[in-house]
């Protein structure tokens, strides 16, 4: 039978559940022990570097790295329930330690995009006041100015190559600090990963109760993680996610793919695991599958994945549409396109059609689009295997609620654009001391997301837009994503971004930014192609040509940047 | 000369060094190239009818005496060299193509060099030393292939085999240069400038016409820079084995400064043009946007 409120669960596999009532585990520290009972010595992250260098720890190993860890955290570096740990590592065998450990120590994991700027960090840092942090050795040395603020009493170091055997790691090491010279001393008190790990060991050895008592020291809805969000939408603010939301997204998003099979995957992790997207999906949903994950440092440039392809059977990966379509461009994943590969799964933005078009022809597998927000842990909507949709965000998880709204919160017409919301157990509690903000972004249950979508009849969801990216042509409403897409599937176009500007006869007119791939492009070659796809009043009525668009720090292009520069010229003027 | 000590000590570096080479490699590689067979056809054109035809020219141009046009034309008939694999992975080309463009050209060269010697020679009659031909490929084959099945059996192993043999190839290069010139000195001093650019000029140009007409032929740039580095590279020590075989006394001393010169020189242009492929490598990578990669 078919919840007529939830009409999308048609498309739901025979075996999912429509509705999960509770996750299966009480907190993120009990589902890792029991997995990792599960598939002991099998291999569960190993680091891959790009000249085929590795590391591997097994379910088993990270299981009792990270239990040591979380002892040492809480017996020697005296932490206690609901300090924050904040975790500043790329890609590599320490992250799964750590984060693993933090959890078990009844602790709250902020992670940090290790590329911030000290300024950039020192803000996080004095909003979430962690008590540790985990750091790797190449940016040790931003947080000397990053703790001016907010100092950070127990600092934990590792390295890129941690945890591999003996020859690699001194290689790798040499070659960073000699060669690259990209690891600079630690002036800060510190003590190494290792030795961390091995200490609380020790102490493990001599309270067998430890883990037990901070275990019972948690609750499933305490939060485990704050998860910083939202250069795009005004301030930085931490997303509360708590055990249940994590653990319920995860088994949400795994509920709806019945094309794993338990203890034989391989993922590709080449998304950063401080992404919300990746430490779900990747990270926890990929250990709960059995999975043997390659944790990829550095994926730029591209080529740097080339080893992994080749040493490894990926039978799934995920990424953005900058990564599906950077790969599809490479001579080498051309020649050689992953032959055990099951599908791919795209968020983190809007993939474009032409993107997943040209993936699919390559790969002969699926790309399916998936939806979310970090304050929805973060998977709201995905595309179900075999009936994905181009340009589509697919349909909402099990036990999830998706529906668009106008401005005063009524629901639209079926088909009419309108603000998505939603609801369900992956919400968020809130954000990190900020309620006002809180207030703004869930009323009555459900989050706002800011995004304008659509619903099909059958429950199929489309982004339209950001709710004020939208442009008003002479009464008409134009969405930037639609122009943008046309444009992205020029040859000679690299990317695009489209904005609202103010405009004498028609209020606002539509202006194009555009990075050429073909330096022969002309203003004239835009406008002309635009009007082959697009109604008139969607053509852009200005193009300019830049050598890079603005960005956020996770790669979404900043409208509202070239908005401010743009209101900058016409006051100036 | 090399003394035997010395040979076989060169011997080792050089199987150390195509070990790591080879760990860098899968059957795949392999497999794309042969499947591909235009670009191994474009290589031996370029390495059978373009590099004769310099050294036919150049021999007939330079005012050089007869031992020494000879040599020009022997060492433009040779097949590719080792070296040539070392310089294309360092100018990340496609290393598969060059061992397999190695290979072709040492075997077809078996026939090919008689045949196009006759032709720009006249009745130059040689003897090609099979063993060296023979002893050329298993130092080239043996080792790849251990390479590549340490690399199947661990990833780590194989990487740690590629680091090792590519830092010996360094090494081996700046070797090649810095004990070269003191051993060979006095013969520097004495041999005369036609001599010099005959020997430096070969090379050149066949790195240049490699390129060039590999591009032409819209070869992907990775091969076209593996053509170039092929062409141009000439298997010198089987040019001195050649010589040694066929001529004598001070005749064969004369003819010999031809590859000898050849030899150190091509050291010296690979490397520039290897540092010079590496820059246009980078420039080429596809460019990813800042954000979430």
């Amino acid at each position: 039978m078919t919840d007529p409120t939830r009409p999308w669960t048609a498309f739901y596999g025979a075996s999912v559940r429509k509705t999960i009532d509770a996750p299966a585990f009480r907190t993120i520290g009990d589902f890792i022990s029991a997995t990792a009972a599960l598939y002991g010595d099998q291999p569960a992250f190993t680091t891959c570097l790009p000249n085929g260098m590795n590391g591997t720890l097994s379910y088993a190993q990270a299981d009792e790295m990270s239990d040591a860890l979380a002892v040492y955290l809480r017996e020697i570096a005296g932490l206690t329930t609901g300090d924050r740990v904040a975790i500043q590592v790329p890609n590599c065998l320490a992250y799964p330690i750590a984060a693993m450990a933090v959890f078990k120590a009844g602790c709250v994991l902020v992670n940090v995009n290790p590329l911030y700027t000290p300024e950039e960090m020192a803000k996080q840092f004095a909003d979430a006041e962690p008590a540790a942090i985990v750091v790797v050795d190449m940016f040790a040395d931003k947080l000397v100015e990053a703790m001016q603020g907010h100092p950070i009493p127990n600092v934990i170091v590792t390295r890129i190559a941690e945890y591999f055997p003996v020859m690699p790691k001194a290689i790798v090491g040499a070659v960073q600090k000699y060669w690259d010279k990209t690891i600079k001393p630690v002036t800060l008190p510190h003590i190494r990963l290792p030795e961390a790990v091995k200490a609380g060991r020790a102490k493990h050895a001599e309270m067998h109760n430890a883990l037990e008592s901070y275990r019972q020291s948690i609750e499933p809805d305490d939060v485990a993680c704050l998860q910083y969000t939202g250069g795009t939408t005004g301030v930085s603010k931490g997303a509360m996610l708590t055990h249940t939301n994590i653990l319920m997204n995860m088994e949400q998003t795994m509920e709806l793919i019945e094309q794993f099979e338990k203890g034989k995957e391989v993922a590709l992790t080449a998304l950063p695991l401080y992404h919300v997207f990746a430490f779900t999906v990747n990270f926890l949903g990929m250990f709960s599958q059995g999975a043997h994950n390659i944790l990829i440092p550095n994926p730029r440039p591209l080529t740097n994945l080339k080893r992994a392809f080749e040493n490894y059977k990926i039978t799934w990966l995920s990424g953005v549409n900058t990564l599906f379509n950077g790969l599809s461009g490479e001579v080498w994943f051309q020649d050689t396109p992953p032959k055990h590969l099951k599908f791919a799964s795209a968020g983190g933005m809007a993939t474009q059609g032409v993107v997943a078009e040209r993936w699919e022809e390559l790969t002969g597998k699926p790309l399916l689009e998936g939806y979310g927000l970090t304050e929805s842990s973060p998977i709201l909507t995905f595309n179900p295997f075999g009936k994905s949709r181009v340009n589509s965000i697919g349909v909402p998880l099990p036990s999830t609620v998706v529906k668009c709204v106008d401005e005063d919160g009524a629901d639209v017409p079926l088909g009419e654009p309108g603000e998505l919301i939603a609801k369900g157990p992956q919400i968020m509690k809130g954000y990190w001391k900020k309620p006002e903000e809180t207030a703004k972004t869930i009323q009555n249950g459900w989050l706002l997301t800011g995004d304008i979508g659509v619903m099909s009849e059958d429950g199929y969801f489309s982004i339209v837009d950001r709710k004020k990216d939208m442009i008003l042509v002479s009464g008409f409403n134009v969405y930037p994503n639609e122009i943008e897409d046309a444009l992205a599937a020029h040859p000679g176009v690299e990317e695009v971004a489209v904005i609202g500007v103010p405009d004498g006869a028609s209020g606002e007119a539509v202006k194009a930014f555009v990075v050429k791939r073909d330096e022969t492009l002309t203003k004239d070659a835009v406008r002309a192609y635009c009007k082959e796809h697009l109604t008139g009043y969607k053509v852009p009525k200005m193009v300019e040509f830049r050598d890079e668009l603005p960005k956020s720090n996770v790669g979404k292009i900043l409208r509202k940047d070239l908005r401010a520069e743009e209101q900058a010229k016409v006051e100036n003027a | 000369m090399v003394g035997p000590l010395e040979q076989a000590i060169l011997a080792l570096m050089i199987f150390v060094i195509m070990l790591g080479m080879g760990a860098s490699l899968t059957p795949r590689d392999f497999t794309l190239a042969l499947k591909r067979p235009y670009g191994l056809m474009i290589g031996v054109v370029s390495q059978y009818g373009f590099m004769p035809l310099i050294g036919f020219i150049l021999a007939t141009t330079l005012p050089v005496s007869d031992p020494i046009k000879i040599g020009i034309l022997i060492m433009a008939c040779m097949p590719g060299g080792t070296t040539s694999n070392i310089f294309t992975y360092f100018s990340k080309g496609n290393l598969a193509l060059s061992v397999l463009m190695t290979v072709t050209s040492t075997v077809f060269g078996v026939i090919l060099i008689p045949v196009v010697l006759v032709l720009y020679a006249g009745a130059l009659d040689l003897d090609i030393p099979r063993e060296n031909i023979i002893a050329t490929l298993v130092l080239l084959l043996v080792p790849v292939a251990i390479g590549m099945v340490l690399r199947k059996l661990n990833a780590n192993v194989g990487a740690v085999t590629e680091f090792m043999g590519s830092m010996l190839a360094i090494f081996f290069i700046l070797f090649l240069i810095v004990s070269w010139i003191p051993r060979n000195w006095e013969f520097l001093l004495t041999t005369t400038w036609a001599t010099y650019f005959g020997s430096i000029v070969l090379g050149l140009f066949g790195f240049a016409l490699g390129y060039g007409f590999s591009t032409l032929l819209k070869l992907h740039p990775r091969n076209a820079r593996t053509v170039a580095l092929e062409t141009g590279i000439q298997n010198g020590p089987l040019a001195i084995a050649i010589i040694a075989f066929t001529f004598s006394g001070s005749e064969a001393q004369s003819i010999m400064a031809v590859p000898v010169l050849y030899s150190l020189f091509i050291v010296i242009t690979s490397t520039m043009v290897t540092f010079w492929f590496r820059r246009v490598n980078t420039a080429n990578e596809q460019p990813l946007p800042n954000g979430l990669l």
